[in-house]
């Protein structure tokens, strides 16, 4: 029996496997994908020329334009005709495609970016918080914080009206107080029309300070809102609430609810960031709130619950990377999808305004010229659409495979 | 010995849309320290429900807990607020779950997770906590723990995820383990070496355990004393020689009767219970066992029984007929009749 001893040794060996991370290992089915590898490649060359293009070439479009050379085709020598060198050729106003073009990409870049970061942030939020109350309960803080936030964002409205801010602080506080009297106001019937009384009467003095018709305004917006705010909101309320205003915005058609806010808050590159990232939040909150859901159900949360840990602790440390991988892939298509709405408004007139560079804003400007000839003036601009697109497109579907943990045995 | 838990009247129910779910009824018992209670039922009879009330781990709503007392070491855990019941959790009372592969998280390293109660209970930093979950690691016969602590889950076997699991639980030195069928997913080999291990560490470190299963016979060398649960009720509740001998409820009997023996004639039929649990929605009024039980009455319809001592002290059950069960001479009637 003395013979088996080294061996069981060498099994235990054996046994040990090398230590990977989870991103290695994504790196790793990342590598071997080819699409993925080019989609890489396709997004390192744009995000090099963008950021290069920002920091270390400099233009400024508002001096650009030389009427001498407008719609001139491409050419790659000079010539005693041609003497400057313009790779894609030039536009109506006679500026260098290829200047507007890389520089374009900075500000797709921007666009992509804040836009994402504006849905990612908002919408993984919401979806986190919502799909997390579901399986927990709140506790008196986690109230508190609620209706505090409730009172303030609903306070906007009337604060909006009779332009005095610190209504909102007003209606925050009422929200507050909301929570303190939940018990104690449990059996009382009448705590609803309070709360509606208490509203009316904290909007309407301080509208009365403007003026007495803001004043009745705002009595009526805060008698609304009192009555609204009379019984903390629960998890499930709270998930509800928001997921069904997700499914607002969903319903209505993405760029139309893009010209939308752009409409309303005016042009502007700024501007579209804004409505792109909002149009954008549901879906993220709505991945968030699933994936967290089923999180949720899994043991370990429960293990680390019987551990005593809170629901803070438990919420970013034991859920949030469980659902990271969904999101990463979502943000990245998200990208692509950000630089082509981009596009569609600037191409609209309600993105850039000119004559900073953009795609979108360029295809618009000179697609009139198409029938004269002009190609290369919607080409260029065009396929750089294409690509950083499809550039997204396919890493965000590598990135999927990679980071799809049924993969990993590979 | 001094008592360390005593329930009174534990009610869990859950509010669903189709009624109320009666998932415990009303049930009560002690335990003292160092003591190893038995919890056994088949699926779906409030085994695991107690025990997740117990740690106020129940979702409310829909659940609701209610109880005359919870009393643990000095205070009753109904009535603590969030963050003193986080304090009982884990560092007083630790828990095992049934399912090692889900249990753990999969995106930190077992050593981590294992240092997280220690850093949350007992202030370590790191280092320290590190080491210890290596220490602990090694108690509970990880081989090559210092490699082993920077693993993921998924690199463990089931079996050495559920030691992982145990060390976690034993980290804060807790009072009371309570082990929620923590070998059910895993085979018979590792379930043999888990419950020497959970016996070992309990010697060890002194802590009572409670120990959640279906199965009666591992029970049989564990435990001091068994509570047997039916339909959310304690239906018997003795030590382990009362429990497997002195049988008084037709439901032990009948459990004990579905289990093989080895000494027990060739060719003699298990016994298995007909049908299935009463829905715990509008429970019966009588007993919940009528409509499955052979020695029924009348009386068993329209009275629901009340636990009460049979025979020796300790020895409880609630059944109308408890006198006229008799284990022994039922067995040899059964084994007569092959």
């Amino acid at each position: 029996m003395s013979t088996q001893l080294p061996e069981l040794e060498v099994l235990t060996e054996y046994a040990v496997r090398e230590h990977r991370s989870l991103w290695l290992d994504a790196w790793r089915r990342l590598k071997s994908s080819p699409t993925a590898m080019l989609g890489l490649v396709v997004v390192a060359i744009f995000l090099l020329s963008a950021v290069s293009a920002h920091f270390f070439w400099k233009y400024d479009p508002r001096t650009d334009l030389d009427y001498s050379s407008k719609l001139l085709a491409p050419n790659l020598i000079s010539t005693a005709e041609k003497p400057v060198i313009h790779i894609f050729g030039t536009d109506k106003l006679g500026r260098d495609i290829f200047t507007r073009v890389v520089h374009g990409g900075w500000n797709s870049l921007r666009v992509g970016l804040v836009a994402v970061g504006i849905s990612l942030t908002v919408g993984c939020l919401l979806g986190l918080f919502a799909g997390f109350f579901e399986s927990f309960d709140m506790n008196f803080k986690e109230k508190l914080a609620l209706m505090g936030a409730l009172g303030l964002a609903i306070g906007l409205l009337p604060a909006w009206i009779a332009r005095q801010w610190f209504q909102t602080l007003i209606f925050g506080a009422l929200g507050v107080v909301s929570v303190f009297l939940e018990k104690k106001l449990a059996r009382v019937r009448m705590r609803p029309v309070l709360f509606a009384a208490a509203g009316a009467l904290l909007g309407g003095l301080s509208g009365l300070l403007v003026a007495p018709l803001v004043g009745l305004v705002c009595a009526f917006v805060g008698l609304l809102i009192g009555w609204l705010l009379n019984k903390p909101v629960n998890g499930k309320t709270f998930s509800s609430i928001t997921m069904r205003l997700m499914d607002v915005l969903l319903s209505f058609p993405s760029y139309l609810l893009a010209i939308a806010i752009v409409a309303f808050l005016g042009p502007g590159l700024e501007k579209g960031m804004i409505a792109i990232g909002v149009v954008g939040i549901p879906v993220y909150a709505r991945l968030a709130r699933s994936a967290v859901l089923s999180v949720s159900q899994k043991e370990y949360v429960l293990a680390s619950q019987s551990v005593g840990e809170g629901h803070g602790r438990i919420l970013f440390k034991h859920v949030m990377p469980n659902i990271l991988s969904p999101i990463i892939v979502q943000a990245t298509m998200g990208l692509a999808s950000a630089i082509l709405s981009a596009a569609a408004l600037g191409f609209l007139g309600l993105g850039a305004i000119p004559p900073e560079p953009e795609w979108g804003a360029m295809l618009g400007d000179s697609y009139k010229y198409l029938s004269s000839g002009a190609w290369w003036a919607v080409l260029f601009p065009g396929l750089a659409i294409v690509f950083s697109v499809l550039g997204f497109n396919l890493l965000g579907d590598g990135l999927r495979d990679a980071l799809d943990p049924k993969m990993r045995a590979k | 010995m001094e008592t360390l838990m005593r329930i009174k009247e534990l009610h869990t129910r859950f509010h669903t849309q189709d009624g109320t779910v009666n998932a415990v009824n009303g049930i009560s018992y002690t335990m003292q320290a160092g003591e190893v209670l038995g919890v056994v039922g088949e699926s779906g009879c409030g085994k695991s429900v107690h025990a997740l009330s117990i740690l106020r781990l129940i979702q409310i709503p829909p659940g609701e807990i209610d109880a005359r007392e919870v009393w643990f070491n000095g205070k009753d855990l109904l009535k603590l607020n969030d963050k003193e019941i986080r304090q009982v959790r884990g560092r007083e009372i630790a828990m095992v779950f049934q399912d090692p592969m889900s249990s753990l998280n999969p995106v930190y390293t077992v050593g981590f997770q294992i240092s997280e109660a220690l850093m949350l209970h007992k202030g370590m930093n790191k280092t320290q906590a590190r080491e210890r979950a290596l220490e602990l690691l090694n108690l509970v016969g990880i081989p090559e723990a210092s490699k082993r602590l920077d693993n993921y889950p998924h690199q463990f076997s089931g079996g050495m995820r559920q030691r992982a699991m145990i060390a976690m639980a034993l980290s804060c030195e807790p009072k009371l383990l309570i082990a929620d069928e923590p070998t059910t997913a895993l085979d018979v080999t590792i379930q043999a070496q888990i419950i020497e291990l959970v016996m070992r560490l309990q010697e060890e470190l002194g802590m009572a355990v409670m120990w959640i299963t279906h199965d009666l016979g591992i029970m049989a060398e564990m435990a001091q004393n068994i509570n047997v649960m039916y339909a959310g009720f304690i239906i018997e509740r003795g030590n382990v020689h009362e429990i497997y001998h002195q049988t008084r409820h037709p439901y032990t009997l009948g459990l004990l009767g579905s289990l093989p023996r080895i000494d027990e004639a060739p060719g003699t039929k298990l016994i298995s219970i007909p049908g299935l649990p009463p829905d715990l929605i509008g429970l019966p009024v009588g007993c919940p066992f009528y409509a499955r039980c052979a020695f029924r009455v009348e009386r068993c319809l329209s009275e629901r029984p009340q636990l009460e001592e049979a025979g020796s002290p300790g020895h409880t059950v609630a059944c109308w007929r408890w006198k006229e069960i008799d284990a022994e001479a039922l067995r040899k009637a059964a084994g007569g009749a092959q």
